[in-house]
């Protein structure tokens, strides 16, 4: 055991050397670290520490004898630093690149706004501070051109062009595929440094020398390679002090916090809390509920990140698209400071720019039709976020040519997704969008100027347990309107009881609820239920039957009949009775289980019993597909 | 010598220590022994939600303390009759190495008796009962003053692999129903 160990310690500190700045503390602490990982063999021990082992015996074997000058592998110069320093650097140098992309979309269109130059200045600085202390050198390079370009910016020696905006941004593309190459590193695989881009270094050198031959050094000088960023930080100032947490530790708060409510809400309704005639305990436990209702609040809001930040990056896209398709766009925000779930912002991040997408490339009118058609030229495409009444609404707009049904309804027949005589409403057949296999890219252009993915897109939402709805006026445009819960963990559900179980339905399936009349109820070989309700006939979902559950004693009629709505289709639900509606806190069954078929996941109930979470989609296809596949329209 | 609290999970059930200590329980008149270092707590009887599809000697989930685990009836599962529960009938909370993570999952058993500390010696192999009888979670027999205890190895017990196969199961079940 001792024998690797000895080995170790001089390749430690010969791959330390090139590094430029980590102090001798550092040094010392990681070499504690590092033995304590060779001396434990268990295989349970794969953490992290156990890999700069690995890659120090490599850099051993690569080059025995490190001099200072040759220039570093990716893997020499982050392991001879400090994972975990490296790791926040790329949280870190992330947020900066984002306040770039923000600061320079915002340039783009105010390129006076001395507020934005200097924070974009300072982004680029601080990059190039942290990099240059972890001996990044490359991205220290490159941050460094571009800082004094931008210096050059701040001091009026250059005016600000679309094509010097266009190059900050690919450098920041450059930054961004540096530091996923950082992240693979960490995370065990040996990824080199993306190489310098010349053509895009040439750029950036020759929109330096465009005005001013003489780079100013007193910059280069300044911003020495240990310069701390927290000056840079710190002038952010918009920014409120913050903690950086684990997000499993914040998912096992929210999950507490949950339960310390179902906890007091038992306590709050126990009976001899209530025959009691001790005032003062029942007044302490509604004390006790307030604020577990506050701690609830809080925790929650903890979970919620705004927007706006997804905003912008859609906004890069249209940017993006703008310039490289000749169709000049105002691209409008607003209700960036809506929160909701960051698990959400993540997964709407593929649908949004999926969106902005489509209606750029096909909503969107060139200049020239624009101004035939009287529109003012430049397209308006757009976000816009709100709460609205427990959800959040999304709201992805264009002012194009608009969606046009007849088009849409001829095109879906002959795919033979509908059929030539049957009737639809507009709404309808705009929806056919979202069917699979409707249409594709070079096809859809001239016929919906939609289409392309965009059953992907529902897929995505309707995972997210959203839905979406698309407003279109012909000539004017299309809205489509992504309306998601606040957030995943906890869902609004049905309590209904099923055969002395209880299930939760959540309320975003349920249609309607009713009891059916005798004479609306009918079958097929006797077994096969349908009701008819209104000019539907839906077919009869037993829950019992399809859980094999003790089949319940009474008859349809006085069961619940919920009308129960999936992706593509309308059944009835029976269920023996409601018992009520809860929030309640998602938990998966584990691992055990895996997949239950209809079954989305398990939730404590009130009283601190497990009801399981029905999944619509699920409980329809576990069995039968005997029963009929859509409502027959009558 | 006692288990190694380090037991890693990968340790496959023939490299299992037998030796150590035991927390009995009682089916009937057969005394069974949970290694202590896997049971996490004894809680009380209730109530579970019904799993669609699962094996009928899986009870359902339950809610302990926040966390949803699966629960199964142990007299169902060895074919036992079926008897009135108790004020002694409790459920087992142990730990089971799935993959390469531990999770909990409960026993519902007659009563808990005691922890005994077992030595190798005293453990003997299952017999051979000659009719190819195979009880694969049986870790060994283990002879005591008190009796015979039957040492079992929880994640065979809980036929972790099974049940994880349940859903693949259910899966084609629910074609066949659907092709009827």
């Amino acid at each position: 055991m001792n024998k690797p160990t000895a080995k170790l310690r001089p390749t430690k500190n010969s791959s330390r050397k090139p590094v430029s700045v980590p102090s001798e503390k550092k040094a010392k602490e990681e070499a504690v670290t590092q033995v304590e990982s060779i001396n434990n063999e268990f295989p349970l021990s794969d953490s992290p520490e156990s890999e700069p082992v690995e890659a120090n015996k490599e850099t051993l074997n690569a080059e025995p004898q490190t001099l200072p000058t040759p220039p570093l592998s990716i893997a020499q110069t982050y392991l001879g630093g400090d994972l975990d320093l490296v790791a926040d650097f790329t949280i870190e140098a992330r947020e900066h690149i984002a306040s770039i992309e923000k600061g320079l979309l915002t340039l783009e269109h105010h390129p006076d706004d001395k507020d934005a130059i200097h924070s974009v200045f300072r982004a680029f600085h601080s990059i190039k501070g942290l990099a240059g202390f972890l001996g990044l050198d490359q991205i220290q390079a490159r941050t460094h051109e571009v800082e004094t370009l931008l210096d050059g910016v701040r001091n009026g020696k250059h005016s600000l062009s679309s094509t010097l905006v266009d190059v900050v941004l690919h450098s920041t593309d450059y930054l961004s595929r540096s530091l996923r190459a950082l992240d693979q590193s960490i995370g065990g695989e040996q990824v080199p440094l993306p190489a310098l881009d010349i053509v895009l270094l040439g750029r950036v050198r020759d929109l330096q020398q465009g005005k001013i031959t003489d780079t100013p050094a007193s910059l280069t000088g300044g911003s020495g390679a240990s310069s701390p960023p927290a000056d840079a930080s710190r002038a952010r100032g918009v920014e409120a002090s913050r903690v950086k947490v684990d997000t499993h530790k914040l998912d096992a708060l929210v999950e507490m916090v949950g339960e310390l409510v179902v906890a007091q809400s038992l306590l709050r309704h126990d009976e001899r809390l209530k025959h009691d005639a001790n005032a003062i305990i029942a007044h302490k436990v509604s004390h006790m509920a307030r604020i577990t209702s506050e701690v609830q609040q809080i925790t929650m809001s903890m979970r919620m990140v705004p927007i706006g930040q997804l905003f912008q990056k859609t906004a890069r896209l249209a940017r993006d698209l703008s310039r490289k398709s000749g169709k000049s766009v105002d691209f409008q925000t607003s209700g960036e400071d809506t929160e909701l779930d960051r698990n959400i912002v993540e997964e709407l991040a593929d649908p949004l720019v999926h969106m902005i997408r489509n209606s750029m490339d096909h909503g969107l009118e060139i200049p020239a039709e624009r101004l035939k058609s009287g529109k003012n030229p430049t397209g308006k495409v757009g976000l816009r976020a709100a709460h609205q009444a427990g959800v959040i609404v999304v709201e992805v707009f264009d002012d194009g040519r608009g969606l046009d049904a007849q088009k849409i309804r001829a095109r879906a027949i002959e795919r033979g997704i509908i059929s030539e005589g049957s009737e639809h409403t507009e709404e309808e057949l705009y929806n056919l969008i979202f069917v699979p296999g409707f249409s594709t890219a070079s096809e859809v252009t001239d016929v919906s100027g939609r289409g392309v993915g965009m059953d992907v897109v529902k897929r995505h939402i309707e995972r997210l347990r959203g839905r979406i709805e698309i407003r279109s006026t012909l000539g004017q445009g299309t809205t489509f309107l992504l309306k998601l819960p606040l957030t995943l963990a906890i869902i609004d559900g049905l309590i209904v009881g099923v055969g002395g179980q209880r299930y939760i339905l959540p309320i975003v399936a349920v249609k309607e609820m009713f009891r059916p009349s005798r004479d609306s109820l009918t079958s097929i070989e006797g077994t096969k239920e349908m009701v008819r309700l209104r000019d539907l006939v839906l077919p009869v979902v037993r829950l019992s039957e399809r859980f094999n559950l003790a089949p319940s004693s009474h008859g349809l009629e006085e069961s619940l009949l919920i009308i129960t709505e999936t992706e593509s289709r309308q059944f009835c639900l029976v269920v023996d009775e409601l018992v009520g509606r809860q929030e309640v806190v998602i938990k998966s069954l584990g691992e055990l289980f895996g997949n239950v078929p209809g079954v989305a996941g398990g939730a404590i109930l009130g009283d601190g019993q497990v009801g399981l979470i029905l999944d619509p989609a699920g409980v329809f296809e576990t069995q039968a597909r005997e029963v009929l596949e859509e409502p027959v329209l009558v | 010598m006692t288990v190694s609290p380090s037991i890693s999970p990968s340790r496959s059930n023939t490299l299992f220590e037998r030796a150590g200590k035991y927390l009995t329980f009682e089916l009937g008149n057969e005394v069974y022994g949970l290694p202590v270092l896997r049971v996490r707590e004894v809680i009380g009887k209730q109530a579970a939600a019904k799993i669609p599809h699962a094996p009928e000697y899986v009870k359902g989930v339950i809610n302990l303390r926040g966390k949803v685990i699966p629960i199964i009836d142990l007299r169902m599962k060895f074919g036992l009759e079926q008897v009135e529960q108790t004020d002694r009938t409790c459920i087992i909370v142990v730990q089971l190495n799935v993959r390469k993570s531990a999770i909990l999952a409960g026993a519902v058993v007659d009563r808990v008796s005691e922890v005994v500390t077992i030595a190798a010696a005293d453990i003997d192999d299952t017999p051979d009962f000659g009719d190819g009888t195979n009880l694969p979670y049986v870790l060994g027999i283990a002879k005591t003053k008190d009796g015979v205890r039957i040492l079992v190895d929880p994640d065979v017990l809980f036929e972790v692999a099974q049940l994880m196969q349940m859903q693949a199961a259910t899966q084609s079940q629910g074609d066949r129903e659907g092709d009827e």
